[in-house]
Formats: C-alpha cells, sequence, structure tokens
C-alpha cells in the first residue's frame, strides 16, 4: 500500500470515528437531558400535593395499572381511528386543494380569502357546530380533528407548488410535458419538503385536536379517560394518560423522518444544513 | 431549415414596455452550427426561448422545414445554462424525461438514456443523484438529456458559462464531435467570442437597446477544428478582431 493511500485510509478511519463521537456525544446530552428533567421533576414533585403533582414514579405506577387492566389500550385504539381518519382526510384535502390553487391562478383567487379566513379562525371553538352538524360519534370526532389538521397541510402544500424553481418548470415545458405531468413529475415532488413539513404541524394540530374532540364532544379514548380521571383530581393517572397520547407524536413524527430518508434521502442531499458533511 | 421570420419581442418591464428583441430574420440551414453572439441583455437567452416557444411572441413567425411553429416543437431541445437537473431523480432518469413524454417503453428508455450518456461520457454515473455531480458533470447530463430525445434543432444558452477554462475547452471538442456525429442543427448562445470561432459555421451578432441582430459572420475555417490550434489560426484571429470590433462599436455609439 502506498503512503497516500494509508493516508487516505487513516484520514477516512478518523472521519468515521469523528462521526461516531459525535453521535455518541448527541445520544448522551439527550438521555442526560432526559434524566435531568425527571430528576428535577421528582425532586418537585415529592415537596408537594400529589394532587397538583405527582412524581414520575407515581405517574409511571398508573400507567402499568391501566396496562395490567387493560383500560388503556381500548382508548388507544379509539385515539387511534379518530387521530388517523382526521389525519388522512386533512392529507387528501389538504394536498389535493393545494395543488389545485398553486397550479390555477383563477382557483387560489377564489378560494384564497377563505383559506385565510380559516386558517385564522380558532377551530378549537367549533365544538359546539360540530356536534349539532354530526352528533357526537366518531364522524364528529374526524371532522374536528380534519378542521384542526388541514389548513397547515394545505397551506403549506401552496407554498411548495407555488415557489417551484422557474428553471425546473421550464425543463418540463421544453421537453413538452403535460399539465398532469408537469404537476405528477415536477410539481409535486418539487413541494415534498414542504409537505412534508406541512405534515408535521398538521399533525401536531390533530392530535390537539383528537383531545379536545373526546374530552368535548364525547367521552372517549384517550381524551374521555384524561378528562374522567381529571375530574375525579387523579392527577397521576390524568398524567400517565396524557404522556400516552404523546406517544402518538412520537410515533408519527418518527414514521415521517423514515418515510423521508427512506423515500426523498435527496432532500437532505441538497439542503445546506451538514455543509460540513 | 429553421427560419425566423421578423421576430419581436417586448416585455413589460418595471410598468414599461420594453423592447428585448426587435424584427430578428435568421435563417438557419439543417445541421447548421450558429452561434449567436452578444453583450448581455441583448437578447440571446429570449432569441432561443421564443424559437423553443417557452416565451410568447409578441410577432413574427417561425418556420421549421416549411410549417409554421407554434406551441412548443417536440423536434427541439433546450441546454438551460443552469441546468435544473430534477434533484429526486437519478441522473438515468433526468436523461430519460423527454422520452417519457414521447411514450417510448421503459426498456428503450433505459438504452437510449445510457447511450445519450455514454455520448457525453457520464456512462458510469447513471445512478447518482444530481448533487452528487460536479458542475461540468451536471453540464454533460444536461446535454444527454437533451440529446437523448434526438432533437432536429437543438439550442443551447451558454451551457459552459460556469465552467473552469479547462472543463470548458474539453466539452467544447466533445460538443463539435456530437454535431459532427449526430448532424443536428445546432443553435448556440455565448458570448464568448473565440468560443464562437472555434464551435460555429456562422456567427450572428446581436445588439442591445434594442435588442436586434445586426450581422451574421460566415466562419470560414477548415473541419475538423480540434485538430489544429484555432486560436492561433490567422484567419480566426482576423475574425475575432472584426467581430470584437463590430461589438465594441456598436456598444460606442
Ligand atoms: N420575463 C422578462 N420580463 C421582463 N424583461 C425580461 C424578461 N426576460 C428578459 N427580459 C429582458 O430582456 C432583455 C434580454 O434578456 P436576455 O435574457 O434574453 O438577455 P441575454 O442576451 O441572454 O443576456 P445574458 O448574456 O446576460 O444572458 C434583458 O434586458 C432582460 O431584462
Ligand atoms: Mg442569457
Amino acid at each position: 500500500m502506498s503512503q497516500a493511500q494509508m493516508d487516505i485510509k487513516s484520514g477516512l478511519a478518523a472521519q468515521r470515528a469523528k462521526r461516531k463521537t459525535q453521535a455518541t456525544r448527541d445520544n448522551a446530552l439527550r438521555i442526560g437531558a432526559i434524566v435531568a428533567f425527571l430528576l428535577v421533576w421528582y425532586l418537585i414533585a415529592i415537596r408537594t400535593n400529589p394532587i397538583l403533582l405527582p412524581t414520575p414514579l407515581a405517574v409511571a405506577e398508573s400507567l402499568w395499572q391501566m396496562v395490567v387492566s387493560g383500560q388503556i389500550f381500548g382508548a388507544f385504539l379509539t385515539s387511534f381511528e379518530d387521530l388517523f381518519g382526521g389525519l388522512i382526510l386533512a392529507g387528501v384535502l389538504g394536498i389535493g386543494i393545494g395543488i389545485l390553487m398553486g397550479r390555477y391562478p383563477t382557483i387560489e383567487k377564489i378560494l384564497d380569502p377563505f383559506v385565510a379566513f380559516a386558517n385564522a379562525t380558532p377551530m378549537v371553538a367549533m365544538v359546539p357546530i360540530v356536534i349539532i352538524w354530526f352528533g357526537i360519534g366518531y364522524p364528529a370526532r374526524v371532522f374536528f380533528v380534519l378542521i384542526l389538521a388541514v389548513w397547515s397541510i394545505l397551506v403549506n402544500t401552496l407554498a411548495g407548488i407555488k415557489n417551484v424553481n422557474r428553471g425546473m418548470m421550464e425543463v418540463g415545458l421544453s421537453f413538452g410535458l403535460s399539465e398532469a405531468q408537469i404537476v405528477r413529475s415536477i410539481s409535486m415532488p418539487a413541494a415534498i419538503p414542504y409537505i412534508l413539513a406541512g405534515v408535521r404541524v398538521g399533525l401536531g394540530k390533530a392530535i390537539v385536536g383528537m383531545i379536545i374532540g373526546e374530552m368535548d364532544i364525547a367521552l372517549a379514548g384517550l381524551g374521555g379517560l384524561a378528562a374522567t380521571y381529571g375530574d375525579a383530581f387523579r392527577t397521576n393517572y390524568l398524567l400517565a394518560v396524557v404522556f400516552s397520547a404523546t406517544v402518538f407524536g412520537v410515533i408519527f413524527v418518527a414514521l415521517l423522518n423514515l418515510v423521508q430518508t427512506k423515500w426523498y434521502p435527496w432532500i437532505a442531499g441538497v439542503a445546506g444544513r451538514q455543509v460540513s458533511e | 431549415m429553421l427560419e425566423v421570420r421578423n421576430v419581436s419581442k417586448v416585455f413589460e418591464k418595471d410598468g414599461k414596455d420594453f423592447v428585448a428583441l426587435q424584427s430578428v430574420n435568421l435563417t438557419i440551414k439543417d445541421g447548421e452550427f450558429m452561434c449567436l453572439v452578444g453583450p448581455s441583455g441583448c437578447g440571446k437567452t429570449t432569441m432561443l426561448k421564443l424559437i423553443d416557444g417557452l416565451v410568447p411572441k409578441t410577432n413574427g413567425t417561425i418556420v421549421l422545414d416549411g410549417k409554421e411553429v407554434n406551441g412548443i416543437p417536440s423536434e427541439m431541445s433546450f441546454v438551460f445554462q443552469d441546468i435544473n437537473l430534477l434533484p429526486w431523480r437519478s441522473v438515468q432518469r433526468n436523461v430519460e424525461i423527454g422520452l417519457e413524454v414521447r411514450g417510448v417503453p421503459k426498456a428503450e428508455r433505459e438504452r437510449r438514456a445510457r447511450q445519450a450518456l455514454a455520448m457525453v461520457g457520464m456512462e458510469a454515473d447513471y445512478r447518482s443523484a444530481p448533487y452528487q455531480l460536479s458542475g461540468g458533470m451536471q453540464q454533460r447530463v444536461g446535454v444527454a438529456r437533451a440529446i437523448a430525445v434526438e432533437p432536429k434543432v437543438l439550442l443551447m444558452d451558454e451551457p459552459f458559462g460556469h465552467l473552469d477554462a479547462f472543463t470548458r475547452e474539453i466539452l467544447q471538442i466533445e460538443i463539435l464531435k456530437l454535431w459532427m456525429q449526430l448532424k443536428t442543427t445546432v443553435i448556440f448562445v455565448t458570448h464568448d467570442v473565440d468560443e464562437a470561432i472555434l464551435l460555429s459555421q456562422r456567427i450572428a451578432l446581436f445588439q442591445a437597446k434594442p435588442g436586434r441582430l445586426v450581422e451574421v459572420v460566415d466562419v470560414d475555417l477548415p473541419q475538423p477544428r480540434w485538430e489544429y490550434d484555432v486560436r492561433a489560426h490567422p484567419r480566426a484571429i482576423e475574425l475575432h478582431n472584426y467581430i470584437a470590433a463590430r461589438l465594441n462599436a456598436k456598444e460606442a455609439d
């Protein structure tokens, strides 16, 4: 092996080792932060009335109780159905209408005031009217999740479609792509980073919609459990339910990240965040 | 034969009418290599986009082989100055885009894309993502994408403008060889007079304010041009001086 090759090899090893220590350090930081948070919580909680703030141990204990009794699973499933149904509808409508508005200026001009208005409306206050329209069953809760989540998805999709680089559009036009082909082969993929960002924001809002719907439309799912325990001042159970709902967010975000890295590796390739890489 | 008949383009710029091109008349023979040269803003890019139908004409007609061109002609393809490869497609899939539109079946598409990539020396990188390529490599893919559809007319807008002198020279020779092999008509925009003399059979000189065609110069230099040092050829020096004087003189008045 030549000197140059050996130099490259050791350089590569150093480069990889550096990336590895970086990853280890990041993980250590993350775990450290969580441990510190739990510790602070614990230290405050042992000096506080447990109705105001139970210890993390008490919350874990309550969660375990609900797992053993099976109570949490039914609630989980109901909540999942609410969230999933609403989110799928919000995705289809938000992305679909966003694309139409982005491609057809007339449609945009007509719908734009409505979207701006809806986006600024506190949809949470719509609970009574949702009940009047849809009753108190599953459709009402799904609709509620929908009207909370759809706007950020729509607005982001629209921004993505409108911001497609003019040069790429010219490539499409020059090669004779039809309107449908331009949407499918250029506008849509180019807007994917925006759409994913919109779905992320929409997800957060959908979870809020899910919980509020389950508390205020009819007691159901995790929201229903939280309301029941809250009314009974069983704060340890209440917090256990709330953190269970967090799991949804974590799972969906992980899913989105997976989709992005597996299906759209070019997003990271084009982005300038890790310039040193 | 491609005829540009009395074509003008007026843009609306800052609320005023701006004459980007004024009554251009130009005839380009089949298989000819023509360069468009002129100062920045004289309408070279606009001329190419008018020919390709990417920018609507204010008036005049463009005629290809006796037929008036309306809309975007499928016989022409464009090599853009800033290439704009689609970042979510591999190199090969980028080259396939024009073939997809023309309904070429998948296997045939792949074969022709690979063939086009081989012509520009990029066959080894067909699976790469565009962001993994150097500027010169992207430029080659841009050329491959345009020739894959086997166009009658190849429109090239300063394709080597961003490249270093060394890569540029290599690609200039490659484009010459490609042109001799494919026998396509090439309309090539550049602001580099030496590049125009090296490549073309005729040079169309443009001037700005208003953008217009001022003269067409014959480049009567022997072919193939890569077999001798064109820049040192006495006739090339003469042409260079003449064109430079023409462009400067007009700029002065
Ligand atoms: N879409 C547009 N709207 C308004 N004005 C435009 C538009 N496109 C081009 N122009 C104007 O037309 C003129 C010619 O532009 P063009 O891009 O054709 O120049 P060019 O000769 O290619 O210049 P360069 O060598 O710098 O690329 C410029 O003054 C430009 O400002
Ligand atoms: Mg230009």
